[in-house]
């Protein structure tokens, strides 16, 4: 192979001469040219446009659709892409849109968006003039018409109810710039939109879904030299709620009603109109511990922050308004529930060893503390002595000096005792229905509540100079005085009451889907704890106590007419005073008495007498669940 | 000569003590270092899409321990054993090609169909046009080595041309030209080599430039390729997309400077600014994060293992493993030319894999195989 071999030399060279005209390349690349090199890489940079995931969407235990997305047609504009004729391409784009010139080109100095970007100049664009620009592409060069997409609230608008379930499903606001800091938003861009209440803000992680983004490579002009790869945006999970459409607008309207209904009464103690200047009204269910309907008044129609608050809006929700139509009273403002506390004191007496099922207590006008010669008393709502009754009977007449007894006892029970702060068998008693702590439904911001004790007076010693007093006790065993809770708490409390005793967690909520309709999460009852009282203790309360309330108590009034035989309704009333504003009326429910399916609260500020206000609302709600015709006006009478 | 001498002489003649040390060495280092590469390359992308960042990586060790069991497989079989049956290699490999046109078998990647899928095996998809190089330079090899007269006659090369027109024209069904250069290549090594007559290889030269006239004028070349040649050629006037590859790996190789801007630093590869990196762009990797002292390591072992392989086609005293030795070496050597020439400029944009270097399945194995041929030559030079 000698021949071979001089040619595989020629191969050889053949093969050096490459490696050397590589290795000079690389030389001139890496050595000479390695300034120039690096500059253009620097100059080189990657920019990522998002694009925004759909929102998810909320719906009512029947699927019906409560909160979904619309389209808003945006129109866009490239700066770059103006053309020569930039100043009159922006002028006719005013004339069009009829907005301001001076408005686009104020959207256009927005440092939010990067020069490559299109920025939105008007949204809500008319059909007609997103169509005229895109028929007349050539003569708007670099605007573009954008369909993006906006909360819209399909169920309110064809029941012409906008603030439908206003603080249920709460409402967006743009992400504020302290916040794009914080690790919960992680991920959140400058313009992004997130819940700012209700259940926008609770499920703002499922809502939100992922965005989509897109690569771009620009170089040091800004311009895009090339689009890397896209990754599509994952819509946000839905929310599927326990809340009942039709249950939540008859529970609005009722409300309203009765609210309406209450001006017109004269307030016995005043003597003045009821002023009935807020509410609350609850449905739970009895089973699930799910939210049926919740309804706050005054309320706001949530479809104003789509658009952007007016300024009469923004005074009207956030301004100096007494009447706090943003806050959900359901769940953020704390009242004394008054004589509605009654059930869960009785049965605190009876645990504790102050009375029997079987026992009768006195039931005076007027009632003083044993030893007090001060010559303070504490008076019934009734100024008739009614000599010695069963707990039963305190009930249905909500008898306070019955209770003002139970509460001395446990005053002076816990200081004979000597038993300390924190461990009064009173307040724990009743906080263990979930009193003083928050109820833990998926609302924003819920308040605790007050159950006072000696701790707290030792607290507040500019209102208690002496100590502890049993004072505070006797107001507390009429819900009164210092004791405070949210009507969540008093509807969790009497769900309790109707479910055999166990405390569960109420929630709006029932489960999260995905956008395929596969359940992301369950939601359901949660029941923290079991109480310790007998099933027997509790259907005496109920059905002894309560269901007599309606039939023939202090809501019997309220409640005449109401088919009581086919549907019987345990409740209780309870009016707490709250100087130097007019009485705060209470009513809750447990319904039907015996197979509890429904709790139902109302709660009117400044609406008089439980048996007043409160009681009809309930009732012109349970009327409605269950289909029956909605009596007319009733008059509950002047009953605690 | 007595018996006992004869023995010994014998004895180490044994195949097993003339392993190529060097060859399996260099080999051993590239595919580590291809696995560095490859790392660098793609981990960023990878975790981006929440995936594992060893997954590439992987998955080209499982390739690499498929390629060395063809490796040793190989070696161990007498190189002979490929003359005898070149027929059938030659005749399978292009069965390869054409079975990827069976719908359902093939699949796709930047519009046509260059692989076949196995079915029930996701991670083996096989390029058969990496195989029909194979088939080519075994073929070749074959027909050189048994030639009556000393240098190839007419007869025998338009025999040899008809084979590798029938082997082009298949590839080039598959739009690969990339494969149709490396097939030109090892074809004109062999054919050197053999003593092919001067005027004859002008004369092939000649209607090699007619045939490529004619695919360009017959549309069978892709305008993507023609437009990548075109950016090659001429900077100022052709779509950003096409000069974006050749601009991005010029920078990409030319700021790693003289030492590189060290291990999975390189901003141009962590961004991905540079496409196909992990492929046939391997080589910006080096170039950014070694420099220039890292892109000479690589090419100083890339030209050890040319060397090994001219070395064993001049050490084997059978036309046949000269001829192979010295396919595989044009192979290798026009693979590295093209795909470096490529990263760095000097060629235009051909999809041509650098060898051991760059991610993917075929490729590597076909590299193995070439090895381990080599390997067999090597340790039967006496026979």
């Amino acid at each position: 192979m000698e021949r071979a071999s001089s040619r595989l030399k020629v191969l050889a060279v053949l093969v050096a001469f490459m490696f050397a005209a590589l290795t000079a390349r690389l030389w001139f690349l890496q050595v000479l040219a390695v300034e120039q090199n690096r500059t253009a890489a620097l100059n080189n940079s990657v920019r990522i446009a998002e694009t925004d995931a759909l929102r998810g969407t909320i719906k009512d235990a029947k699927g019906r659709e409560l909160v979904t997305n619309r389209l808003s047609l945006e129109v866009r504009v490239r700066k770059d892409q103006l053309g020569p004729n930039a100043e009159q391409v922006l002028l006719d784009l005013a004339d069009l849109l009829d907005v301001p010139v001076k408005a686009i080109t104020q959207a256009l100095q927005d440092k939010r968006y990067f020069e490559y970007q299109p920025k939105p100049v008007a949204e809500f664009v008319s059909e007609r003039a997103a169509f005229f620009l895109q028929e007349h592409r050539a003569e708007f060069p670099g605007v573009s018409v954008v369909p993006t997409s906006v909360r819209d609230y399909p169920w309110a608008t064809a029941h012409h109810a906008p603030e439908f379930a206003a603080h249920a499903l709460g409402y967006l606001g743009q992400i504020q710039g302290a916040e794009l800091e914080s690790p919960r938003f992680r991920g959140y861009g400058q313009n992004d939109l997130v819940g700012r209440s209700g259940l926008e803000q609770v499920y703002e992680r499922y809502l939100r879904g992922t965005k989509g983004a897109q690569k771009y490579i620009v170089n040091s002009d800004g311009e895009t030299i090339r689009e890397l790869g896209q990754q599509p945006a994952t819509p946000g999970d839905d929310l599927v709620l326990a809340l009942d459409a039709k249950v939540q607008q008859a529970a609005e309207e009722e409300l309203s009603a009765g609210i309406e209904r209450a001006r017109t009464v004269v307030d016995q103690s005043s003597g003045t109109y009821l002023k009935a200047d807020g509410g609350a009204v609850i449905v739970l269910d009895a089973q699930t511990s799910g939210v049926v309907a919740l309804a706050s008044w005054p309320a706001f129609d949530p479809a104003w922050f789509v658009k952007g608050l007016t300024p009469e809006q923004n005074a009207y929700l956030f301004g100096n308004n007494k009447l706090a139509p943003s806050l959900n009273k359901v769940t953020q403002q704390i009242y004394a529930p008054g004589s509605t506390f009654k059930p869960f004191v009785a049965l605190a007496a009876v645990k504790e060893g102050l009375a029997t099922l079987g026992g009768y207590y006195p039931c005076p006008a007027e009632y003083v503390v044993p030893g007090d010669t001060s010559g303070a008393s504490f008076s019934n709502w009734n100024p008739v002595d009614r000599g010695s009754i069963s707990i039963a009977q305190s009930l249905k007449e909500s008898c306070d000096t019955v209770y003002y007894g139970f509460g001395t006892r446990f005053f002076f029970d816990w200081r004979d005792h000597q038993l300390g702060t924190n461990s009064e068998p009173f307040q724990r008693d009743v906080r263990q229905w979930g009193f003083g702590g928050p109820t833990g439904v998926d609302l924003p911001a819920e308040a605790s509540g007050l159950v006072p004790d000696a701790q707290f007076m030792l607290d507040h010693p500019e209102l208690y100079p002496d100590g502890p007093i049993p004072g505070v006790n006797i107001l507390l065993s009429i819900g009164s005085g210092e004791m405070r809770a949210t009507p969540m708490q008093l509807a969790t409390a009497y769900l309790a009451l109707a479910n055999g005793g166990k405390v569960c967690r109420p929630h709006l909520v029932d489960h999260i889907e995905n956008a395929a309709g596969d359940t992301v999460k369950q939601i359901g009852s949660r029941c923290y704890s079991q109480l310790p009282y007998t099933q027997a203790q509790l259907d005496y309360i109920v059905q002894d106590g309560l269901a007599q309330v309606t039939s023939g108590g202090t809501a019997a009034l309220a409640f005449s007419g109401f088919p009581l035989g086919q549907i019987p309704v345990a409740g209780k009333t309870g009016t707490s005073e709250r100087p130097p504003f007019q009485d705060t009326s209470w009513f809750a429910a447990i319904v039907p008495a015996y197979q509890p399916k429904y709790v139902v609260i109302a709660m009117v500020e400044q609406g008089g007498f439980g048996s007043t206000t409160a009681a009809p609302i309930v009732r012109h709600v349970i009327e409605r669940i269950y289909g029956l015709d909605v009596s007319g006006p009733v008059s509950g009478g002047s009953q605690d | 000569m007595d018996l006992v001498a004869g023995r010994t002489f014998a004895e180490e003649r044994r195949p097993i003590r003339h392993v190529d040390p060097i060859l399996l060495l260099v080999t051993a280092a590239l595919v580590v270092i291809g696995l560095v590469l490859i790392y660098s390359a793609t981990n960023q992308t990878l975790r981006q899409d929440q995936l594992d960042p060893f997954d590439r990586v992987n998955k080209q060790v499982i390739t690499m321990i498929l390629g060395i069991v063809l490796l040793l497989v190989i070696a161990t079989f007498d190189y002979r054993f490929f003359k005898v049956y070149s027929g059938f290699i030659f005749g399978g490999s292009l069965f390869l090609l054409l079975l990827v046109h069976v719908p359902g078998l093939s699949s796709s990647s930047g519009g046509t169909s260059n692989y076949i899928n196995i079915p029930g095996a996701t991670l083996l998809q096989l390029s058969p046009s990496e195989f029909a190089k194979v088939g080519l330079l075994v073929l070749l090899a074959g027909m050189l080595s048994e030639l009556r007269s000393p240098v190839p006659t007419v007869q025998d090369l338009v025999r040899i041309l008809g084979v590798v027109l029938l082997t082009v024209g298949l590839v080039f069904i598959n739009v690969e030209i990339g494969t149709v250069i490396v097939l030109a290549a090892i074809t004109v090594g062999v054919l050197v080599v053999a003593g092919t007559r001067a005027k004859h290889l002008l004369l092939l030269a000649a209607s090699a430039i007619l045939m490529i006239f004619l695919a360009f004028q017959l549309g069978v070349i892709k305008d993507y390729q023609v437009e990548r040649l075109r950016a090659f050629l001429d900077t100022s006037n052709t779509s950003a997309d096409a000069r974006y590859n050749l601009e991005q790996s010029e920078i990409a190789v030319g700021s790693g400077g003289m030492f590189g801007r060290g291990y999975l630093n390189g901003t141009q590869t962590n961004l991905d600014y540079v496409p196909e990196q992990h492929t046939d762009f391997i080589f910006t990797v080096v170039g950014e994060e070694f420099g220039f002292t890292g892109a000479m390591f690589v090419l100083g072992l890339f030209a050890l293992l040319l060397w090994r392989a001219i070395r064993i086609a001049y050490l084997s005293k059978d036309p046949f493993g000269t001829y192979a030795a010295v396919g595989i070496a044009s192979m290798f050597a026009i693979q590295i030319f093209v795909n470096v020439g490529m990263v760095v400029g000097i060629m235009p944009i051909t999809g041509i894999p650098l060898p051991f270097l760059s991610y993917g399945g075929s490729a590597m194995l076909v590299n193995f195989i070439a090895v381990g041929m080599l390997l067999s030559i090597h340790m039967r030079r006496f026979k």
